[in-house]
């Protein structure tokens, strides 16, 4: 953190900074090339299934464009030296779900316009809140309580909706949302800050048990709370999906930490166990594995959904059936969990390895931000930030490709409904952050006060001129 | 740390890796199989929520066209044959569940408008906004033709088919019994299924386009083929035949006899017109086996016929193996008796044949084909079949039929309004049924005008009782229909020209505009 007291406050903001300059012009360049993509995606489609050009659809280029380009101005203003291919990757993403999502139900887009709308305004107030990754560390036992009650929100008798079999929403009046969502946001931050800490403490693993050496209880002991907590929530509000995803955080960050492998083999034996656990005890995780294993064995009621997915990318094969000429809403709940499928159906192999493409970009530079990074924390939150995104799409578009059994999950960006959209594009803001906060401090631009370090500045430096004044008079 | 942060993104790159290799095996790998299993329903899904163009007659008359349906319907288009059951043999049917046929079937692509040509002007019509690409098939049968034979026929098992001899234009294809795809085409899947099982198991296969889909005992018709080998081998049309009452085929001591036993013969040109039966025997037996065979297969019998449509039914001459020790039957076999079996089609053209000089021409349902925007796609070219005889046996032929229509076996009922000359042979073939012993098949072919032909006429009626006279039964049953068809086209109110052998672009019906083109 830049020391206050030192601050030049004469010199303006505005440093020239060859590399954020290029490093934005890139991103402004993708990001009208991710609208261009989208709105003729959005063209064709309509296309397709009516055989007309959409009456709105220079409204909807602008509007979409508009949104963009705001949000790569607040960037501009107060990221400038962040990576500069995270924001449209998303909004590539984001805009191919919603070409999908209007093609499969008119209602539902409205909807989802609407929340692209709070999305993008999230995104931009958690890069205005959040103006110095650390600060997030200073806060990490409330990110721990408040992830824990985000948890246990929807189990709250009255506030709960139990959709789809799965008890992970709160309904407030009109809304519904997923706190599931924000939750692994907020355990990755407190996860990262924990570890940050404690990380030599916990590796050091002085705790000895028989053969084994264990890190000391009182370390490990909140981290392994905050997991269990969240696992055996999640096994009781029947979301598998987020159950594997904060496992697979919570291992993965340690593992990073400690840099001991130990941690990731523990962790896959653990995953074995409690996964052949919740076979025996769960019929609902049991019915999950054998339609994974073979969903023609029910064809007509369990492994419909499945079925219907293989035989709508089997249909679109290598081109796809063409935008709007498919049939995706042939599987049931094809504009969420299953929008993989119908992007395959209609965009062919070509179209859906794009967005696998887009994934593992996001990936690579989320990555690349935790190893630009010197300081623990930001790295740690950089690694648990990008494999929430990595395994979350790994899940659930390989549930419904049949790699591994389906558990119900949204496809970061791509997939229908407010709360993850919103969740997503606060983790993007995030690693935005960090990936900024990096390049200040590898000089790649000078590190300028923030705006509420030069309010702080501003007042302080008052107070000395008065407190001068006093001491000269 | 980094090295580990190294390590993830192999792990979480290598977990993509596998999403990419599964996307190929679906997609690719797996495709064709997927795509084939039945209860995958996606292509004909596809196929049921996209606009399919009309099929109209060359009398622009509109046979099946697609409505979009009220929201709210399982799917998007509701396919009305506005023509019932009078063309239903042309253009089939077209369902979700039960598959389609005939025209709907095979000009599939055209009407849904998917083929790579309609693709690529669609294309460009959407930038002069235009919209669709479905495409629309004509006929090259009239309705008004259809409903004459329909009315002619009566109700009555049978067909009535007229071609044209020049081109093999089939104007006329109709059979009994038919069906009307109405009944279940947009049927709740119970009713649906019900009424095709229930239409499969009638009597007289009523779902069949029995025209060129079956095939008969052509009886004397026959004679006309048996006389066109004769002719061609070297046989004489001054031949002149003993006057007689049976005769003994080689192999066997079972005489043959004409008609009733009546005492029969005379010079070429009579026998052929008197329709008797012996002389005939005696051709096919002193031809040969050999020579009757590739005789028959030059007049395409054998062949599954060359029709626009699917499924065609192949004309037979029976068992051939070993018929040189089965003379009797090849005797027989002459005068369209025994295994010999005919499709009503194949016989239309087998008097189209002597009608246009001994060059049978490809048989044609669909005359043309357009796109979204009432051009061309494709307009069918006539095509040459077989030459099974010379232009001099034709006209050979053509006088005996002739013949046959002015003092023999038609001379009862094919006279034609306004004394237009016509040339026919009858035929009627005893199916020697022990429990219905009367059971015949009433035939006639026949053209016109016999100087100038126009139409081809080939009339079956397949369920129907000889009378007293056997000989005559085929002309006095089958001979009014055969006039009445003719007299329609060439003197009646069909003898107008068609308004217009395309139509032009703004009139082509739309299916997103319904009642358009009706």
């Amino acid at each position: 953190m830049t020391d206050l007291t030192t601050l030049d406050l004469d010199r303006e903001v505005q440093v020239d900074s060859p590399l954020a300059r290029r490093r934005r012009s890139t991103e402004l360049s993708l990001v009208v090339m991710a609208a261009l993509i989208t709105g003729a995606a959005y063209t064709i489609t309509a296309l397709g299934t009516n055989a007309e050009v959409p009456p709105g659809i220079g409204f909807f280029v602008a509007i979409l464009l508009g949104l963009l380009l705001c949000a790569h101005v607040v960037i501009r203003l107060v990221a400038r030296g962040a990576d500069g291919t995270l924001l449209p990757l998303a909004a590539l993403l984001h805009g191919i779900g919603f070409v999908m999502i209007t093609r499969l139900d008119d209602e539902l887009a409205g909807l989802q316009a609407t929340w692209s709308l709070v999305a993008i305004g999230s995104f931009v107030a958690t890069l205005l809140i959040v103006q110095r990754a650390s600060d997030l560390a200073r806060y990490s036992w409330l990110f721990f309580f408040g992830g824990a009650f985000l948890l246990l929100l929807p189990l709250a008798p009255g506030l709960g909706a139990n959709i789809n079999g799965a008890r992970i929403w709160v309904s407030l009046g009109a809304i519904n949302f997923q706190p599931g969502e924000f939750a692994k946001i907020a355990l990755a931050i407190f996860f990262a800050s924990y570890l940050a800490d404690r990380r030599e403490l916990i590796a050091a693993s002085t705790w000895k048990v028989g053969p084994l050496h264990l890190p000391e209880p009182r370390y490990i002991a909140p981290i392994i709370l905050a997991w269990g907590f969240a696992v055996v929530v999640m096994v009781f509000q029947k979301d598998l999906g987020s159950s594997l995803l904060f496992f697979t955080l919570f291992v993965v960050m340690m593992w990073v930490a400690t840099e001991r492998v130990g941690y990731l083999l523990l962790g896959i034996v653990l995953f074995g166990a409690a996964a052949y656990l919740s076979w025996t005890q769960f019929s609902h995780v049991q019915t999950r594995v054998d339609i994974w294993l073979d969903p023609w064995d029910d064809p007509l009621d369990r492994g419909y959904q499945i079925i219907q997915s293989l035989y709508g990318l089997a249909d679109g094969g290598l081109t796809g059936t063409g935008l709007g000429r498919g049939n995706p809403g042939q599987v049931p709940e094809a504009q969420n969990d299953f929008i993989f499928s119908a992007i395959g159906e209609e965009w062919g192999l070509i179209g859906a390895s794009a967005v696998l493409m887009a994934f593992i970009l996001i990936v690579g530079a989320g990555l690349r931000i935790a190893l630009r990074t010197d300081r623990t924390f930001e790295k740690l939150l950089a690694v648990g930030l990008t494999t929430i995104v990595g395994v979350q799409g790994f899940i659930i578009i390989g549930g419904v490709i049949k790699v591994v059994p389906l558990t119900g999950i949204t496809l970061p960006f791509v997939s229908y409904g407010g709360s993850s959209l919103v969740a997503n594009y606060v983790l993007l803001a995030l690693l935005i952050r960090l990936s900024d906060a990096s390049a200040r401090r590898l000089g790649e631009l000078p590190d300028d006060p923030t705006p509420s370090e030069r309010w702080k500045a501003w007042r302080l430096s008052r107070r000395l001129r008065r407190d001068q004044r006093a001491v000269g008079a | 740390m980094n090295r580990q942060i190294r390590q993830l993104a192999l792990g979480l790159m290598a977990c993509y890796v596998v999403l990419f290799a599964a996307l190929n095996y679906w997609q690719v790998g797996r495709k064709q199989e997927l795509d084939a299993r039945f209860d995958n329903t996606r292509r004909v899904l596809r196929e049921f929520n996209r606009p399919r163009g009309p099929i109209v007659t060359a009398d622009g008359v509109v046979a099946a066209i697609s409505f979009p349906t009220a929201p709210g319907e399982p799917y998007d288009y509701r396919r009305v044959y506005p023509t019932g059951d009078v063309l239903a043999d042309l253009t089939g049917y077209y369902t979700f569940a039960f598959g389609s046929t005939q025209v709907e079937r095979l000009y599939g692509d055209v009407l849904s408008g998917s083929t790579t040509e309609q693709q690529i002007r669609g294309l460009g019509d959407l930038l002069s906004g235009g919209s669709g690409t479905t495409g629309t098939v004509e006929l090259a049968v009239r309705n008004d033709a259809q409903e004459v034979a329909k009315f002619l026929l009566g109700g009555r098992s049978g067909s009535v088919t007229v071609i044209e001899p020049d081109t093999g234009a089939i104007r006329a294809m109709y059979s009994n019994p038919t069906y009307d795809p109405n009944t279940f085409v947009n049927a709740d899947f119970d009713v649906a299924q019900q009424t095709i099982t229930d239409l499969q198991n009638a009597e007289g296969n009523p779902l069949l386009a029995q025209a060129y889909q079956e095939r008969y005992m052509p009886g004397s018709t026959f004679k006309v083929i048996t006389t066109g080998i004769a002719l061609e081998a070297g046989v004489q049309p001054t031949e002149v035949f003993p006057n007689e009452r049976e005769w003994v085929p080689p192999q066997t001591d079972d005489p043959i006899q004409n008609y009733n036993g009546s005492l029969c013969g005379g010079d070429f040109a009579t026998v052929f017109a008197r329709s008797c039966n012996i002389p005939f025997a005696k051709l096919a037996t002193l031809l040969g086996p050999e020579a009757m065979v590739t005789g028959t297969e030059a007049w395409g019998i054998g062949e599954e016929l060359p029709i626009d449509l699917p499924r065609p039914a192949a004309s037979t001459f029976g068992n051939t193996t070993n018929l040189d020790q089965e003379l009797p039957l090849l005797a027989i076999r002459g005068f369209g008796q025994s295994e010999v079996q005919m499709v009503p089609l194949h016989m239309a053209m087998v008097a189209a044949t002597i009608a246009n000089g001994g060059q049978m021409m490809k048989p044609y349902a669909v005359q043309a084909t357009y796109d979204q925007a009432g051009r061309v796609l494709d307009r069918t070219t006539p095509e040459a079949w077989k030459t099974p005889v010379s232009p001099a046996t034709a006209e050979i032929e053509r006088q005996f039929m002739i013949g046959v229509a002015e003092r023999g076996t038609a001379s009862c009922c094919i006279g034609l309004d306004g004394a237009i000359p016509v040339a026919a042979k009858t035929g009627t073939a005893q199916l020697g049924d022990p429990a219905n012993p009367g059971l015949s098949h009433a035939w006639i072919i026949a053209f016109a005008p016999a100087d100038d032909p126009r139409y081809a006429v080939s009339v079956v009626l397949t369920d129907v009782q000889s009378t007293a006279d056997v000989a005559v039964t085929g002309g006095r049953l089958a001979g009014p229909i055969a006039k009445g068809m003719l007299d329609f086209l060439l003197t009646g109110a069909g003898s107008q020209p068609l308004v217009a052998d395309a139509p032009a672009p703004e009139a082509a019906p739309a299916t997103s505009t319904p009642g358009a083109g009706g």
